[in-house]
């Protein structure tokens, strides 16, 4: 479950998905080609999906790449700073390689949101679409529930969630993605309300097609950009709910690392070893900015007026 | 729709929407596996922590909700005490109740927050204006760069790269703990800037679209001094729409204020929560928990209401900024 894998097959779908009104003045190609030139203009965006690619790579072969292993203790280097023999960034507390650790973090990080955002966009697209298409009763329903969840606050939420399954990386995905599909799902809603009434949709209706057909092969594919948008927003806020739940100290259980717990155990040896708050603190800022600039670039590739809000 | 019909469904269907999360919260607390009590002796017994009264503390729950009582009928226990402001002790600091906690520790996270808007707002219209009104230079790229990093960054991050700076690296505040006024400077930089950056974008577009309006090209076509008219005419009127995102603010504030504080050990009712959450103290969780909801449906409902006051087109609609229909 990496990013690429979760978008790449958002947009598999998109291409192949293809009675699309063309619009006027515009070339047959796909909007999908479009948004990609568009989206590959954009320098700090591309800039970003590389460095993001170069971080599920990492994550991915983490054991090949640390150098270390993320419980491997040197007894005879605590506390060492960067730059000490054989740890690049030091070590912790316990002597453990803190690159080392950050690389794991990274893998938890990743899973945890990406994890999530799939949870979430699944869940949303469920609820949406049959809210948005059955309409009547259902709606009814459906929307009451969402709107109860969207009164809960969703880290309350996220916190109650893994106060109840336990500190694993299947409880956070849980709690994170539960969390967080609320907007994705009242968004998808107000999508299909403005599709369906499109003429396209009319016609295939007239033509007889099936309700299950129209919405996955006519309105799903139209509603897509506006909800891969914003999923490409939610990453970043999942990786930061995942380390914010470490930091309360309800992330993953130890000694597996994760970058929260790294980030609340560096603030608490501040002076004696600032490069323990340092590391973590900097790669975590650069993996959000990069993830959301990547979002940036999605929203300009989808909506290229300009500023969305 | 007159006021007081508005005002009563937006009353009822808060309520509605806080006894659901209490419902919610409440069964799902008790899906947690282990009893509370069991939990307590095993933990008090492995840590060593809280081994003097646990058995009081099991007495005390079995007395406020006797033995053997089936999950929705502890509900109700526990919610009429809600009502009347009385959510029983708590487990973690034995010998206080959780309302007592509740009223200690909610004035420091108001007071940080609060502190963050007013900060964030300090910083926030200036830059907003400077920006719009250096449209697509230099200038308004770099200063929205810098508005896109710290509205990137979550609070607690901003508050980690603060105390490397101003107390490892400068040593000129303390690193965290609540002892006095300088342990208030930290923690409200660094829940303002998320905030600052959300609203100084919104002051910039805002900004630039009613510099277009007729009415600021009349009043420079008059020959008002240019400062004035944009303090006076474009400036007043393009900070309206900044109150429909009061409501998501305030939320994002209370979010990090929940971090902040334990990253910084500040005695707020965030550190609580998650305290709370950490060691399952159920009635201190439960009471924050529907403190926090609270607190946030009745901001929402608030900003609703000044929305509607200030423009009313939406009160003729009929909705708060939260009706889809």
């Amino acid at each position: 479950m990496t990013a690429t894998e979760g978008v790449e097959a958002v947009v598999g779908t998109m291409s192949t998905g293809e009675p699309e009104p063309i619009e006027r003045g515009t070339t047959a190609r796909g909007p999908w080609s479009r948004a990609w030139s568009r989206f590959r203009k954009h320098r700090l965006a591309f800039g970003s999906l590389i460095f993001c690619a170069l971080l599920i790579l990492t994550a991915l072969a983490a054991p090949l790449i640390a150098p270390y292993g993320y419980e491997e203790t040197d007894i005879q280097h605590k506390l060492a700073g960067p730059g000490a023999p054989g740890h690049l960034l030091g070590t912790d507390l316990l002597g453990r390689d803190i690159l080392s650790r950050l690389i794991y973090g990274l893998q938890t990080a990743l899973t945890v949101a990406f994890g999530a955002e799939l949870t979430a966009l699944v869940l949303a697209l469920a609820i949406g679409l049959l809210a948005g298409y059955l309409g009547g009763r259902v709606e009814q329903v459906l929307m009451a529930f969402t709107d109860v969840m969207y009164a809960f606050p969703s880290y309350l939420f996220a916190v109650v969630m893994v106060t109840v399954l336990g500190r694993s990386i299947f409880a956070l995905v849980v709690a994170i993605g539960i969390a967080s599909w609320v907007t994705q799902a009242r968004l998808v809603r107000a999508q299909v309300m403005t599709l369906k009434e499109r003429e396209y949709v009319e016609a295939a209706r007239s033509m007889g097609a099936k309700g299950s057909t129209i919405a996955i092969r006519y309105i799903l594919p139209n509603a897509i950009g506006p909800i891969l948008v914003t999923t490409s927003f939610a990453i970043p806020a999942a990786i930061a709910a995942e380390a914010g739940l470490a930091l309360l100290g309800l992330g993953v259980q130890p000694p597996t690392p994760s970058w929260g717990a790294m980030i609340s155990e560096g603030s608490r040896y501040l002076l004696a070893a600032p490069h323990m708050l340092v590391a973590p603190a900097v790669l975590f800022a650069l993996t959000l900015l990069a993830f959301t600039w990547i979002g940036d670039g999605v929203r300009d590739a989808f909506d290229p007026s300009g500023e969305q809000r | 729709m007159g006021l007081a019909v508005y005002l009563g469904k937006r009353g009822v269907r808060l309520v509605l929407s806080l006894i659901a999360v209490s419902i919610l919260t409440f069964t799902l607390l008790q899906l947690a596996p282990g009893n509370f009590a069991d939990l307590q002796r095993v933990n008090s017994g492995a840590t060593n922590f809280g081994g003097v009264g646990t058995e009081s503390m099991v007495g005390e729950l079995e007395s406020r909700y006797g033995a053997d009582v089936p999950v929705w009928k502890q509900y109700l226990i526990f919610m009429k005490g809600a009502v009347v402001w009385d959510f029983g002790p708590s487990y973690k600091y034995a010998s206080r109740n959780v309302q007592d906690i509740i009223a200690e520790a909610f004035p420091v996270s108001a007071t940080l927050a609060l502190l963050a808007v007013l900060l964030a707002l300090l910083i926030a219209v200036p830059i907003g204006v400077f920006a719009a009104l250096r449209q697509n230079t230099k200038t308004d790229h770099a200063t929205m760069f810098a508005v896109t990093l710290g509205h990137a960054l979550p609070s607690y991050l901003t508050a980690a790269f603060m105390i490397l700076l101003f107390s490892a690296t400068l040593k000129l505040l303390p690193s965290g703990g609540w002892n006095g006024p300088e342990d208030l400077i930290l923690p409200v930089l660094a829940l303002s800037l998320g905030p600052a950056a959300v609203l100084a974008r919104y002051v910039r577009s805002s900004m630039l679209e009613t510099l277009r309006e007729e009415y600021v090209t009349a009043a420079l076509a008059k020959g008002g001094p240019r400062r004035t008219v944009i303090i006076r005419h474009a400036l007043r009127n393009s900070l309206i729409p900044l109150v429909t995102v009061a409501g998501p603010l305030l939320a994002a504030l209370m979010t990090g204020t929940v971090f902040v504080e334990a990253l910084l050990r500040i005695p707020g009712l965030g550190l609580y929560f998650a305290n709370a959450a950490a060691s399952r103290d159920m009635p201190l969780l439960m009471g924050t928990a529907m403190f926090f909801a609270l607190i946030l449906m009745v901001t929402n409902l608030v900003v609703d209401l000044i929305y509607g006051l200030l423009d009313p087109r939406i009160r003729t609609v009929g909705g708060g900024s939260h009706d889809g229909h």
